[in-house]
Order: C-alpha cells, then structure tokens, then sequence
C-alpha cells in the first residue's frame, strides 16, 4: 500500500489490522487515540508535563 | 519578568476550594476531552450572581490574581468588573487564568451550564463545557487560530471522546 504524509500506517503493525497514523485533515490520530484512552487526570498531567517542559525550552533560550 | 509556571490543577483546587460556580472551557477543556492540544492558559466561564462573585473574588486573592499585560501595575480584578460579560485575561501564582463572562456570541454561564459535564480530577469536581457545544461555540467564532483546534475536536468526536 503506497504511504502517503496524511495516510501513513504504523510501523511494524500487521498487514491488514494497522491503523491510519493520520487523518485527511493531517490530525495526528495516534495522539489522539492515546489522549482519549486516558483518565481526565491523566490527561491534564500530560498538558501540566507538555507546559512545563515548553517553559524550561524558553527559560534555557532567555538565558542562553 | 519570567512568568509563573502554570499549573491549572492548583487554580482549579483554589476554585474548588471556594465553591466558585464555573465552567472550564477553551484549551483545558479540550484536553480533558481528550484533545492532544497544548495551552498556556486555563479559560474558564464565571456565573456573574453576587454571591459566585463574592467567592470568586475570595478565590482570586489566595492566587494572587492580577490583570496580564499591563507593565509593573498590579491591577487586582473588581466584583462589580468581573460581573460584566468582558474578558479579564489575569495571572496568578499559579499561571495565567481568563475568566469570561461570555463565550463566543455571547453565552454566559446560565446558557451553558445546561451544556457541561463534570469530571473528576485529582478528586476535583470540575465542570467543563460538552465536547459539540465546545466545537459549536468555536464554531461561532470561527477565529483563524480556532481552525485546527476545531478540526481536532470535530476528529475527536468522530472517535467518540467527550463521552
């Protein structure tokens, strides 16, 4: 099957049972069905950890 | 000035803490669903009666709570201003947080409260927008930077998240 950007199959998955990585729009679905299989609390951990990890990129930019 | 590290669990403890009656929208409330999106603030619709007011002017004291953008001036938020239907972008010790008296074309929380779910967080009650009424109001506003955010959570329903 040709892969393209916005319908690539994931890796190592077996023929026939793999899952588009992403939809028509280019949305990442991996990510998404990762998010949704997740608690509420877990997933605002995720944006708390996304968040912080974001900042110490742009304190070590002031700095630096 | 470095800001303070968000963390939207403290305001939403501070929130809760206070029994302020309010509904998460926007980002947060996007992720909650199950949206794989970042944000740097937590936006949240206030119920503008006296009494919400009084608790949620107590709420915003313990964090600190002060208007964004305006230099070294320290301007703290009103009641008699947070009970109109403008937007109060503040930040607090605990990161930045917009209360809104109206959303979109402008719902405020009397319109929406019939539109929420609660989940639970960290053993928070937090009320947040449904996930179409989430993607309607994104809708009405039909802004540029709402475009992908709405394309997520159209996908996002189409999975079934926001169950």
């Amino acid at each position: 099957m040709e892969q393209t950007r916005d319908h690539r199959w994931v890796e190592g998955a077996p023929e026939g049972e793999s899952a588009p990585e992403y939809d028509e729009d280019g949305i990442d679905l991996t990510l998404l069905r990762w998010m949704v299989s997740l608690t509420p609390t877990e997933r605002l951990q995720v944006l708390q950890s996304n968040v912080a990890s974001l900042q110490r990129l742009l304190d070590g930019r002031t700095r630096g | 000035m470095v800001a303070p590290a968000a963390d939207f669990l403290a305001i939403l403890r501070a929130l809760a803490a206070h029994r302020v009656d309010h509904i998460v929208v926007g980002g947060v409330c996007a992720v909650l669903h199950g949206a794989p999106v970042t944000t740097f603030d937590l936006d949240l619709v206030h119920n503008r009666e006296p009494e919400n007011l009084h608790r949620l002017a107590r709420a915003l004291a313990d964090l600190g709570a002060y208007y964004r953008g305006r230099g070294e001036q320290r301007l703290v938020p009103e009641e008699s201003a947070l009970a109109g239907p403008g937007h109060h972008l503040l930040m607090t010790q605990s990161g930045p947080l917009d209360l809104l008296g109206t959303l979109g074309a402008g719902h405020g929380f009397d319109a929406l409260v019939g539109h929420t779910k609660v989940v639970e967080v960290s053993g928070i009650a937090v009320e947040i927008l449904d996930l179409p009424t989430l993607i309607r109001v994104k809708e009405e506003t039909s802004r540029e930077k709402d475009l992908l955010s709405l394309q997520i959570l159209r996908r996002l329903l189409q999975e079934g998240g926001g169950r």
